[in-house]
């Protein structure tokens, strides 16, 4: 057992020193920070101090009321009337204003207006503010609460019937956590993959493997190995977690609407419940490919072909969101190379049956276990034919002899 | 008592019999010699042995009994020509094969110096193994099979790749380990290199044995069996002469088994065209040995069996 925790923590501390493991984990943080940063400059940038223009034919905004300052305690835009689009193209042309909007006559009709502005459109935010003008001043004559609600608009929140999932519709993230955790899940997956593959492709060929399997059982071998790569991939989601977090923290500051998001912990907890068994599964059918191959890009071939297993949901992508609860997409949701990225594309978009929850962890812990005693297998039979490729019906004769 | 105890084994692969019906045994102390050309089984037998490949046939007990996880950690084995992690330092590698041999990484940080230093490589320990030389490789592989100090040392080709002076450094250090008493078991394709240090030794080929036993007493088997003839003329296609080799000026003649050296040297005398200036009955070396048995009739017929 002790050499099973050497293997483990040599295989993990060789992967992160890699500093392809360092560019393949990094990225992901140094894109968040970068869309980060984006949005807070955007949320900051403005609404630009310059006020709004209007031409109002329609007569409903001749006695304007002004908005009150949001929320947040953020002041709208000043909006300033004009008699006509000339007069409102000179104040724009003066620069007094950094727009004007036409409102044509039958715009309570047709719902249509006019945008004019220089070269640079006005922020969205000093769009939302115009929006929040006319909206305000056409139910001028509804009771404030009212004109408040259907400024703001309503947030309603979607339960299913068992009260196992909840979904509110302001809050974005209950939709974009579980698409990201089954995008970086296939990712992680594909990264640890390869990095398993090499490890064993290179042992096989600097005979390093024949030093250890006189050293250890192969289970110690291949089980220390599955575990040291689980690690790698727990490290690479948790540091994408943490940066996820830390981002969101970081954003609520400056944008507001960030602070109303909340973090679907039950998916999470599902998605942690997954990623053993699924990370045990990989490792135990790339230590096989590893085990039977020659050499790393004839292993890399067959672990394409495998990795197209575990992004098999993506193609099914529309079907998932138009009919999570068909049969074709429930078998994904058994099956344990599926399973995971199916359940968390599904969490978005309706309630997972505990049943098929449980019976696919099931199935997928089970497969997991069985890909790494065969890996076992397979990798004492395959490890030492140094430059042969073994045959499914050699490695099926062998297995049969080491039983009987 | 035996070491090791390798009984009527023999191994296959599809087609390819790698291994024929091969025993031998191996004492506690002594250095013992699988010797053959490339491609002999030498590999696949101690494979074998260390339980890498199952025989298909035969039986091996190694201190007595079955290798078990216990004994492994008496063991040090140096696979033939490779073994390290090429993109790691040498420390790191060192250390972490050592452990997994059951001794904590500070004995095994507190060991490594001496040895570094015996074969020169203190100032390699933070380069990475594929910056390093064969030789250097080949001397790494050597610490990190003994690093864990084991009882039977197995080594694979362990001159593949030295010069001259690393040589004499490893058979300088395998004849110190024999003095303390450790069981060493190495194979050789060059059997003039390990002659010297093995006390007795199996000459395999084709996966068969051909010679077990003493080397003292083997080459005094096969004694006047070698001629050393040094002078002008043809000393080839000599009756009774199974092979002539020529090395500087000297030739060196193995005999047929039951060819009198006087009867080679009568024919020599009758041929006009030769100046004799030197005859000796020499002491035959193990490859001489080696050439006389695979070339019997009854061993070929063996051997294409």
């Amino acid at each position: 057992m002790r050499n099973f925790w050497l293997i483990a923590k040599h295989e993990y501390l060789k992967i992160v020193r890699k500093k392809s493991f360092l560019v393949g984990t990094l990225w992901v943080p140094a894109m968040i920070t970068v869309v980060m940063v984006v949005s807070i400059l955007a949320s900051l940038g403005q609404r630009g101090e310059l006020p709004l223009g209007y031409v109002d034919h329609t007569g409903l905004l001749s006695d304007a009321v002004t908005l009150s300052p949001d929320a947040d305690g953020k002041t709208p835009l000043t909006m300033r009337a004009f008699s006509d689009e000339a007069a409102a193209h000179q104040a724009l042309m003066d620069e007094a204003i950094q727009a004007y909007y036409v409102i044509p006559a039958d715009y309570v009709q047709s719902g249509r207006a006019q945008l004019f502005y220089l070269d640079q459109r006005p922020a969205e935010v000093a769009q939302q503010d115009f929006r929040a003008f006319l909206r305000a001043n056409l139910l001028a004559d509804y009771p404030a609460d009212i004109q408040r609600r259907m400024i703001e608009g309503s947030a309603i929140t979607f339960r299913s019937s068992d009260g196992s999932q909840e979904l509110e519709s302001r809050n974005v993230m209950a939709f974009i956590v579980p698409f990201a955790a089954a995008f970086f899940f296939v990712f992680a997956v594909m990264n640890s993959g390869s990095y398993m593959l090499q490890a064993i492709t290179d042992e096989k060929e600097n005979r390093t493997i024949e030093v250890l399997a006189t050293s250890m059982r192969p289970g110690e071998l291949v089980g220390g190995k599955a575990l040291g790569l689980m690690s790698v991939g727990l490290t690479q989601l948790g540091i994408w977690l943490l940066t996820g977090v830390l981002a969101l923290f970081i954003a609520s500051f400056f944008v507001p609407e960030v602070q109303g998001v909340r973090i679907p912990w039950t998916l999470l907890g599902v998605v942690a419940l997954f990623f053993f068994p699924a990370y045990a599964l990989i490792a135990g059918l790339m230590t096989a490919v590893g085990g039977i191959v020659s050499d790393l890009r004839q292993g890399q071939q067959i672990s394409g072909i495998m990795n197209l297993f575990f992004m098999l949901p993506f193609f099914f992508m529309t079907l998932i969101m138009a009919k999570p609860n068909s049969p074709v997409i429930v078998v994904m949701t058994l099956f344990p190379t599926t399973a995971f990225v199916t359940i968390t594309m599904r969490w978005a978009m309706t309630t997972v049956p505990l049943w098929q929850l449980a019976v696919s962890w099931v199935l997928l812990v089970a497969s997991a276990g069985a890909s790494v005693w065969l890996a076992t297998r397979i990798f004492r039979i395959g490890m030492l034919h140094y430059g042969q490729t073994l045959r499914v019906k050699t490695i099926l004769a062998r297995l049969r002899a080491e039983r009987s | 008592m035996t070491t090791v105890q390798v009984a009527h084994v023999s191994k296959s692969f599809g087609d390819v019999k790698a291994v024929q019906d091969v025993s031998f045994e191996v004492y506690p102390g002594e250095v013992f010699g699988l010797l053959g050309p490339n491609g002999a089984g030498k590999t696949t037998t101690i494979r074998m042995m260390l339980d890498i490949f199952r025989p298909d046939r035969g039986e091996i007990t190694i201190f007595d009994g079955k290798l078990t996880e216990a004994k492994k950690n008496r063991i040090g084995y140096m696979p033939e020509d490779r073994g390290l992690y090429k993109d790691l330092k040498l420390e790191p590698t060192l250390l972490f094969l050592a452990t997994l041999k059951g001794i904590d990484e500070a004995t095994a940080r507190a060991r490594l110096d001496p040895w570094l230093e015996r074969f020169d490589l203190t100032g390699f320990r933070q380069q990475k193994v594929q910056n390093l030389s064969k030789g250097m490789q080949q001397k790494a592989q050597l610490i990190a099979t003994l690093l864990h100090d084991p009882e039977l040392l197995v080594v694979d080709e362990p001159f593949a790749g030295l010069d001259p002076v690393n040589t004499r450094l490893v058979k300088n250090i395998i004849e110190e380990l024999r003095q303390q008493g450790k069981t060493i078991i190495m194979s050789a394709h060059q059997m003039h290199q390990v002659e010297e240090l093995c006390n007795r030794i199996l000459l395999i080929d084709h996966g068969r044995n051909v010679l077990y036993g003493e080397v003292d007493k083997i080459k005094r088997d096969f004694a006047g069996n070698a001629l050393a003839i040094e002078g002008q003329g043809d000393f080839t296609n000599l009756p009774g002469v199974l092979e002539a080799r020529q090395h500087n000026s000297t030739w060196h003649l193995t005999l047929d088994v039951g060819v009198d050296p006087q009867d080679v040297l009568r024919a020599l005398v009758r041929q006009e065209d030769v100046k004799l200036e030197r005859f000796e009955v020499a002491e035959p070396s193990l490859e001489d040995i080696f050439v006389t048995v695979v070339q019997r009739p009854e061993h070929e017929e063996a051997a294409n069996a």
